[in-house]
Protein backbone atom coordinates (compact mmCIF):
# COMPACT_ATOMS: atom_id res chain seq x y z
CA UNK A 1 0.00 0.00 0.00
CA UNK A 2 1.30 3.43 -0.93
CA UNK A 3 1.83 5.71 2.05
CA UNK A 4 0.05 9.06 2.09
CA UNK A 5 -2.26 8.06 -0.71
CA UNK A 6 -5.21 10.44 -0.64
CA UNK A 7 -8.24 8.78 0.79
CA UNK A 8 -11.04 8.47 -1.74
CA UNK A 9 -13.46 11.35 -1.29
CA UNK A 10 -16.83 12.31 -2.62
CA UNK A 11 -18.95 15.45 -2.47
CA UNK A 12 -21.47 14.86 0.25
CA UNK A 13 -24.36 17.16 1.13
CA UNK A 14 -23.76 18.23 4.74
CA UNK A 15 -26.14 21.24 4.92
CA UNK A 16 -29.76 20.71 4.00
CA UNK A 17 -31.51 23.30 1.79
CA UNK A 18 -33.51 24.73 4.71
CA UNK A 19 -30.48 25.50 6.88
CA UNK A 20 -28.79 27.23 3.92
CA UNK A 21 -31.91 29.22 3.10
CA UNK A 22 -32.28 30.28 6.76
CA UNK A 23 -28.61 31.29 6.88
CA UNK A 24 -28.69 33.51 3.79
CA UNK A 25 -32.10 34.99 4.60
CA UNK A 26 -30.73 35.96 8.01
CA UNK A 27 -27.79 37.69 6.30
CA UNK A 28 -30.22 39.58 4.08
CA UNK A 29 -32.67 40.46 6.85
CA UNK A 30 -30.05 41.63 9.35
CA UNK A 31 -28.89 43.99 6.59
CA UNK A 32 -32.46 45.12 5.87
CA UNK A 33 -33.13 45.63 9.59
CA UNK A 34 -29.95 47.65 9.95
CA UNK A 35 -30.74 49.93 7.02
CA UNK A 36 -34.42 50.44 7.84
CA UNK A 37 -33.62 51.04 11.52
CA UNK A 38 -30.98 53.66 10.76
CA UNK A 39 -33.18 55.39 8.18
CA UNK A 40 -36.42 55.51 10.14
CA UNK A 41 -38.26 53.07 7.85
CA UNK A 42 -39.99 51.52 10.85
CA UNK A 43 -42.78 49.78 8.92
CA UNK A 44 -40.27 47.80 6.89
CA UNK A 45 -38.13 47.40 10.03
CA UNK A 46 -41.07 45.66 11.74
CA UNK A 47 -41.66 43.37 8.73
CA UNK A 48 -37.99 42.48 8.66
CA UNK A 49 -38.13 41.75 12.39
CA UNK A 50 -41.17 39.50 11.95
CA UNK A 51 -39.36 37.58 9.22
CA UNK A 52 -36.29 37.18 11.44
CA UNK A 53 -38.51 36.06 14.30
CA UNK A 54 -40.01 33.35 12.09
CA UNK A 55 -36.57 32.23 10.91
CA UNK A 56 -35.29 32.07 14.50
CA UNK A 57 -38.26 29.97 15.63
CA UNK A 58 -37.76 27.66 12.66
CA UNK A 59 -33.98 27.44 13.28
CA UNK A 60 -34.43 26.54 16.94
CA UNK A 61 -37.11 23.98 16.07
CA UNK A 62 -34.80 22.59 13.38
CA UNK A 63 -32.08 22.41 16.03
CA UNK A 64 -34.13 19.75 17.81
CA UNK A 65 -36.15 18.05 15.08
CA UNK A 66 -34.30 18.91 11.85
CA UNK A 67 -31.66 17.17 9.80
CA UNK A 68 -28.68 15.72 11.68
CA UNK A 69 -26.10 18.48 11.08
CA UNK A 70 -28.63 21.14 12.10
CA UNK A 71 -29.34 19.59 15.51
CA UNK A 72 -27.78 21.28 18.52
CA UNK A 73 -27.12 17.89 20.06
CA UNK A 74 -24.93 16.97 17.08
CA UNK A 75 -22.61 19.97 17.26
CA UNK A 76 -22.72 21.68 20.67
CA UNK A 77 -19.77 20.17 22.57
CA UNK A 78 -18.10 20.63 25.93
CA UNK A 79 -14.79 22.35 26.76
CA UNK A 80 -12.75 19.19 26.19
CA UNK A 81 -13.85 18.87 22.56
CA UNK A 82 -13.33 22.60 22.04
CA UNK A 83 -9.79 22.37 23.47
CA UNK A 84 -8.99 19.39 21.24
CA UNK A 85 -10.27 21.26 18.23
CA UNK A 86 -8.25 24.37 19.16
CA UNK A 87 -5.04 22.29 19.24
CA UNK A 88 -5.36 21.33 15.58
CA UNK A 89 -6.57 24.79 14.50
CA UNK A 90 -3.09 26.06 13.45
CA UNK A 91 -2.71 23.19 10.93
CA UNK A 92 -3.05 24.55 7.41
CA UNK A 93 -5.35 21.79 6.26
CA UNK A 94 -9.07 21.43 6.17
CA UNK A 95 -10.45 19.74 9.24
CA UNK A 96 -12.16 16.47 8.48
CA UNK A 97 -14.56 15.80 11.30
CA UNK A 98 -15.86 12.40 12.24
CA UNK A 99 -19.35 13.85 11.98
CA UNK A 100 -19.90 16.49 9.29
CA UNK A 101 -21.26 19.84 10.46
CA UNK A 102 -20.22 22.68 12.72
CA UNK A 103 -16.90 22.21 14.51
CA UNK A 104 -16.92 22.54 18.34
CA UNK A 105 -15.57 26.11 18.20
CA UNK A 106 -17.94 27.23 15.44
CA UNK A 107 -20.79 25.84 17.54
CA UNK A 108 -20.12 28.60 20.10
CA UNK A 109 -20.42 31.15 17.30
CA UNK A 110 -23.72 29.65 16.14
CA UNK A 111 -25.15 29.73 19.67
CA UNK A 112 -23.89 33.26 20.35
CA UNK A 113 -25.33 34.58 17.07
CA UNK A 114 -28.69 32.88 17.61
CA UNK A 115 -28.90 34.16 21.20
CA UNK A 116 -27.94 37.70 20.20
CA UNK A 117 -30.47 37.76 17.34
CA UNK A 118 -33.23 36.27 19.50
CA UNK A 119 -32.61 38.84 22.26
CA UNK A 120 -32.46 41.61 19.69
CA UNK A 121 -35.81 40.58 18.16
CA UNK A 122 -37.38 40.18 21.63
CA UNK A 123 -36.27 43.70 22.64
CA UNK A 124 -37.66 45.06 19.39
CA UNK A 125 -41.09 43.60 20.14
CA UNK A 126 -41.36 45.84 23.23
CA UNK A 127 -39.44 48.89 22.00
CA UNK A 128 -41.04 52.34 21.83
CA UNK A 129 -39.58 55.36 20.05
CA UNK A 130 -38.89 58.64 21.83
CA UNK A 131 -42.16 60.18 20.58
CA UNK A 132 -44.39 57.26 21.54
CA UNK A 133 -45.42 56.96 17.88
CA UNK A 134 -43.44 54.02 16.51
CA UNK A 135 -43.39 50.85 18.55
CA UNK A 136 -43.00 47.09 18.54
CA UNK A 137 -46.07 44.84 18.39
CA UNK A 138 -45.98 43.94 22.09
CA UNK A 139 -45.15 47.44 23.40
CA UNK A 140 -48.70 47.93 24.65
CA UNK A 141 -47.88 45.39 27.38
CA UNK A 142 -45.18 47.65 28.91
CA UNK A 143 -44.95 51.24 30.12
CA UNK A 144 -43.47 54.06 28.06
CA UNK A 145 -40.31 54.02 30.20
CA UNK A 146 -39.85 50.26 29.89
CA UNK A 147 -40.44 50.52 26.15
CA UNK A 148 -37.80 53.26 25.95
CA UNK A 149 -35.34 51.09 27.88
CA UNK A 150 -35.99 48.23 25.46
CA UNK A 151 -35.39 50.58 22.52
CA UNK A 152 -32.08 51.76 23.98
CA UNK A 153 -30.94 48.19 24.66
CA UNK A 154 -32.11 47.24 21.15
CA UNK A 155 -29.83 49.97 19.83
CA UNK A 156 -26.85 48.92 21.97
CA UNK A 157 -27.20 45.18 21.47
CA UNK A 158 -26.98 45.72 17.72
CA UNK A 159 -23.33 46.71 18.18
CA UNK A 160 -22.74 43.41 20.00
CA UNK A 161 -24.45 41.58 17.15
CA UNK A 162 -22.27 43.40 14.62
CA UNK A 163 -19.16 42.39 16.58
CA UNK A 164 -20.27 38.74 16.59
CA UNK A 165 -20.96 38.91 12.85
CA UNK A 166 -17.53 40.45 12.26
CA UNK A 167 -15.93 37.60 14.26
CA UNK A 168 -17.96 35.05 12.29
CA UNK A 169 -16.91 36.53 8.93
CA UNK A 170 -13.28 36.85 10.06
CA UNK A 171 -13.28 33.16 11.07
CA UNK A 172 -14.72 32.10 7.73
CA UNK A 173 -12.04 34.15 5.95
CA UNK A 174 -9.37 32.54 8.18
CA UNK A 175 -10.58 29.14 7.00
CA UNK A 176 -10.63 30.31 3.38
CA UNK A 177 -7.17 31.87 3.22
CA UNK A 178 -5.21 30.13 5.96
CA UNK A 179 -6.71 26.67 5.96
CA UNK A 180 -7.76 26.66 2.28
CA UNK A 181 -11.18 25.52 3.33
CA UNK A 182 -14.05 27.27 1.54
CA UNK A 183 -16.91 27.21 4.04
CA UNK A 184 -18.80 29.91 2.13
CA UNK A 185 -19.22 27.72 -0.95
CA UNK A 186 -20.34 24.86 1.29
CA UNK A 187 -22.99 27.11 2.84
CA UNK A 188 -24.15 27.95 -0.72
CA UNK A 189 -24.34 24.51 -2.34
CA UNK A 190 -24.32 22.43 0.84
CA UNK A 191 -21.67 19.92 -0.30
CA UNK A 192 -18.27 19.11 1.13
CA UNK A 193 -15.59 16.60 0.16
CA UNK A 194 -15.78 13.80 2.68
CA UNK A 195 -14.43 10.24 2.78
CA UNK A 196 -16.27 8.06 0.30
CA UNK A 197 -19.18 6.27 1.84
CA UNK A 198 -20.41 9.30 3.83
CA UNK A 199 -24.11 9.90 3.46
CA UNK A 200 -25.98 12.99 2.35
CA UNK A 201 -27.84 14.69 5.14
CA UNK A 202 -31.55 13.87 5.07
CA UNK A 203 -34.44 16.26 5.53
CA UNK A 204 -37.24 15.00 7.79
CA UNK A 205 -40.23 16.21 5.75
CA UNK A 206 -42.77 15.93 8.54
CA UNK A 207 -40.64 18.06 10.86
CA UNK A 208 -40.20 20.60 8.06
CA UNK A 209 -43.97 21.06 7.73
CA UNK A 210 -44.46 21.30 11.50
CA UNK A 211 -41.55 23.74 11.87
CA UNK A 212 -42.80 26.11 9.16
CA UNK A 213 -46.34 26.00 10.57
CA UNK A 214 -45.02 26.72 14.08
CA UNK A 215 -42.88 29.65 12.91
CA UNK A 216 -45.78 31.13 10.94
CA UNK A 217 -48.13 30.72 13.92
CA UNK A 218 -45.73 32.45 16.34
CA UNK A 219 -45.21 35.39 13.96
CA UNK A 220 -48.94 35.73 13.26
CA UNK A 221 -49.79 35.56 16.96
CA UNK A 222 -47.26 38.25 17.89
CA UNK A 223 -47.88 40.53 14.91
CA UNK A 224 -51.61 40.61 15.63
CA UNK A 225 -51.30 40.75 19.43
CA UNK B 1 -23.12 100.14 67.73
CA UNK B 2 -22.59 98.20 64.55
CA UNK B 3 -19.39 98.80 62.76
CA UNK B 4 -19.83 99.92 59.19
CA UNK B 5 -18.67 97.22 56.81
CA UNK B 6 -15.10 97.69 55.78
CA UNK B 7 -13.92 98.18 52.24
CA UNK B 8 -12.71 94.60 51.97
CA UNK B 9 -16.11 93.25 53.04
CA UNK B 10 -17.89 95.41 50.48
CA UNK B 11 -15.50 94.28 47.79
CA UNK B 12 -16.10 90.67 48.73
CA UNK B 13 -19.87 91.11 48.56
CA UNK B 14 -19.63 92.82 45.19
CA UNK B 15 -17.37 90.10 43.87
CA UNK B 16 -19.75 87.44 45.12
CA UNK B 17 -22.66 89.07 43.30
CA UNK B 18 -20.67 89.41 40.08
CA UNK B 19 -19.67 85.76 40.22
CA UNK B 20 -22.98 84.38 41.41
CA UNK B 21 -25.38 86.25 39.09
CA UNK B 22 -24.35 84.42 35.91
CA UNK B 23 -24.27 81.17 37.86
CA UNK B 24 -27.90 81.66 38.84
CA UNK B 25 -28.74 82.53 35.24
CA UNK B 26 -26.86 79.44 34.12
CA UNK B 27 -28.83 77.37 36.61
CA UNK B 28 -32.08 78.66 35.12
CA UNK B 29 -30.74 77.97 31.65
CA UNK B 30 -29.83 74.40 32.63
CA UNK B 31 -33.29 74.00 34.15
CA UNK B 32 -35.06 74.84 30.89
CA UNK B 33 -33.33 71.95 29.09
CA UNK B 34 -34.58 69.56 31.77
CA UNK B 35 -38.07 71.08 31.88
CA UNK B 36 -38.31 70.77 28.09
CA UNK B 37 -36.94 67.23 28.04
CA UNK B 38 -39.29 66.09 30.79
CA UNK B 39 -42.24 67.76 29.07
CA UNK B 40 -41.56 65.93 25.80
CA UNK B 41 -41.06 62.69 27.71
CA UNK B 42 -44.49 63.20 29.27
CA UNK B 43 -45.90 63.93 25.81
CA UNK B 44 -44.35 60.72 24.41
CA UNK B 45 -45.89 58.78 27.29
CA UNK B 46 -49.35 60.25 26.48
CA UNK B 47 -48.86 59.49 22.81
CA UNK B 48 -48.08 55.87 23.58
CA UNK B 49 -51.29 55.66 25.64
CA UNK B 50 -53.31 57.01 22.72
CA UNK B 51 -51.66 54.58 20.34
CA UNK B 52 -52.10 51.59 22.66
CA UNK B 53 -55.78 52.40 23.26
CA UNK B 54 -56.53 53.09 19.60
CA UNK B 55 -55.17 49.74 18.47
CA UNK B 56 -57.15 47.95 21.14
CA UNK B 57 -60.50 46.37 20.24
CA UNK B 58 -62.15 48.11 23.20
CA UNK B 59 -60.35 51.41 23.84
CA UNK B 60 -60.51 52.87 27.35
CA UNK B 61 -62.23 56.20 26.66
CA UNK B 62 -61.18 57.70 30.01
CA UNK B 63 -57.54 56.93 29.22
CA UNK B 64 -57.97 58.43 25.73
CA UNK B 65 -59.46 61.60 27.20
CA UNK B 66 -56.72 62.00 29.77
CA UNK B 67 -53.92 61.39 27.25
CA UNK B 68 -55.50 63.73 24.67
CA UNK B 69 -55.76 66.37 27.38
CA UNK B 70 -52.03 65.95 28.14
CA UNK B 71 -51.20 66.35 24.43
CA UNK B 72 -53.39 69.42 24.18
CA UNK B 73 -51.80 71.02 27.25
CA UNK B 74 -48.33 70.31 25.90
CA UNK B 75 -49.28 71.97 22.61
CA UNK B 76 -50.22 75.11 24.54
CA UNK B 77 -47.19 75.06 26.83
CA UNK B 78 -44.65 74.32 24.07
CA UNK B 79 -44.59 78.02 23.18
CA UNK B 80 -42.67 78.57 26.46
CA UNK B 81 -40.19 75.74 25.99
CA UNK B 82 -37.77 77.42 23.60
CA UNK B 83 -36.51 80.66 25.18
CA UNK B 84 -33.52 82.32 23.53
CA UNK B 85 -30.30 80.70 24.70
CA UNK B 86 -31.74 77.21 25.21
CA UNK B 87 -30.32 75.83 21.99
CA UNK B 88 -27.40 73.55 21.24
CA UNK B 89 -24.29 74.54 23.19
CA UNK B 90 -21.07 72.85 24.25
CA UNK B 91 -21.64 70.49 27.15
CA UNK B 92 -25.42 70.54 26.71
CA UNK B 93 -27.41 67.47 25.73
CA UNK B 94 -30.25 68.58 23.49
CA UNK B 95 -31.68 67.63 20.12
CA UNK B 96 -33.08 71.13 19.58
CA UNK B 97 -31.48 72.56 16.44
CA UNK B 98 -30.13 76.10 16.11
CA UNK B 99 -32.66 76.58 13.26
CA UNK B 100 -35.38 77.00 15.92
CA UNK B 101 -33.90 80.42 16.70
CA UNK B 102 -32.47 81.25 13.26
CA UNK B 103 -35.78 80.55 11.47
CA UNK B 104 -38.27 81.74 14.10
CA UNK B 105 -41.17 82.21 11.68
CA UNK B 106 -40.93 78.68 10.27
CA UNK B 107 -40.62 77.30 13.79
CA UNK B 108 -43.64 79.27 15.00
CA UNK B 109 -45.65 77.94 12.04
CA UNK B 110 -44.69 74.36 12.97
CA UNK B 111 -45.64 75.00 16.60
CA UNK B 112 -49.00 76.48 15.56
CA UNK B 113 -49.76 73.47 13.35
CA UNK B 114 -49.18 71.15 16.33
CA UNK B 115 -51.32 73.39 18.56
CA UNK B 116 -54.18 73.41 16.03
CA UNK B 117 -54.15 69.63 15.49
CA UNK B 118 -53.80 68.93 19.23
CA UNK B 119 -56.77 71.14 19.98
CA UNK B 120 -58.90 69.11 17.55
CA UNK B 121 -57.62 65.93 19.20
CA UNK B 122 -58.65 67.24 22.60
CA UNK B 123 -62.14 68.10 21.32
CA UNK B 124 -62.62 64.71 19.68
CA UNK B 125 -61.59 62.97 22.91
CA UNK B 126 -63.77 65.23 25.05
CA UNK B 127 -66.71 64.22 22.82
CA UNK B 128 -65.80 60.51 23.38
CA UNK B 129 -65.64 60.14 19.59
CA UNK B 130 -63.11 57.30 19.25
CA UNK B 131 -63.19 57.29 15.45
CA UNK B 132 -62.45 61.03 15.37
CA UNK B 133 -59.65 60.59 17.92
CA UNK B 134 -58.15 57.87 15.75
CA UNK B 135 -58.31 60.12 12.71
CA UNK B 136 -56.89 63.11 14.54
CA UNK B 137 -54.14 61.00 16.13
CA UNK B 138 -52.67 60.59 12.65
CA UNK B 139 -52.91 64.33 11.98
CA UNK B 140 -51.16 65.18 15.24
CA UNK B 141 -48.46 62.61 14.48
CA UNK B 142 -47.86 64.33 11.14
CA UNK B 143 -47.59 67.70 12.90
CA UNK B 144 -44.99 66.19 15.27
CA UNK B 145 -43.00 64.81 12.37
CA UNK B 146 -43.32 68.07 10.42
CA UNK B 147 -41.48 69.94 13.18
CA UNK B 148 -39.05 67.17 14.11
CA UNK B 149 -37.87 66.72 10.53
CA UNK B 150 -36.63 70.31 10.40
CA UNK B 151 -35.95 71.38 13.97
CA UNK B 152 -34.72 68.25 15.78
CA UNK B 153 -31.39 66.52 15.18
CA UNK B 154 -31.68 62.84 14.28
CA UNK B 155 -30.98 60.26 16.99
CA UNK B 156 -27.37 59.10 17.05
Amino acid sequence: MILNAPAPVSAVRIWDPLIRLIHWLMVLLVGVSWWTGENGELDYHRYSGYALLGLLVLRVFWGFFGSHSARFASFVKGPRAIAAYLRQLPARTAHTPAVPGHNPLGALSVIALLLAMATQVALGLFAVDVDGIESGPLSHLVSFDTGRTCAKLHHQLFDVLLALIALHVASVLFYLFYKRDNLIATMVHGRRALPAGSNDVRVPTGALVVGIALAAAVVWWIATA
Amino acid sequence: MLKRPGRITLCAIAAAIVVAAPLVAQGEQAAIYKIRHDAYHHLGDAFKTLRDQLRSDSPDVAALKSAAQTVHEASVNQFNWFPAGSGPAPGVKTRAKAEIWSQPQDFAAAQKLFAAEAEKLGKAAAASDVAAVKNQFGAVGKACKNCHDTFRTPED
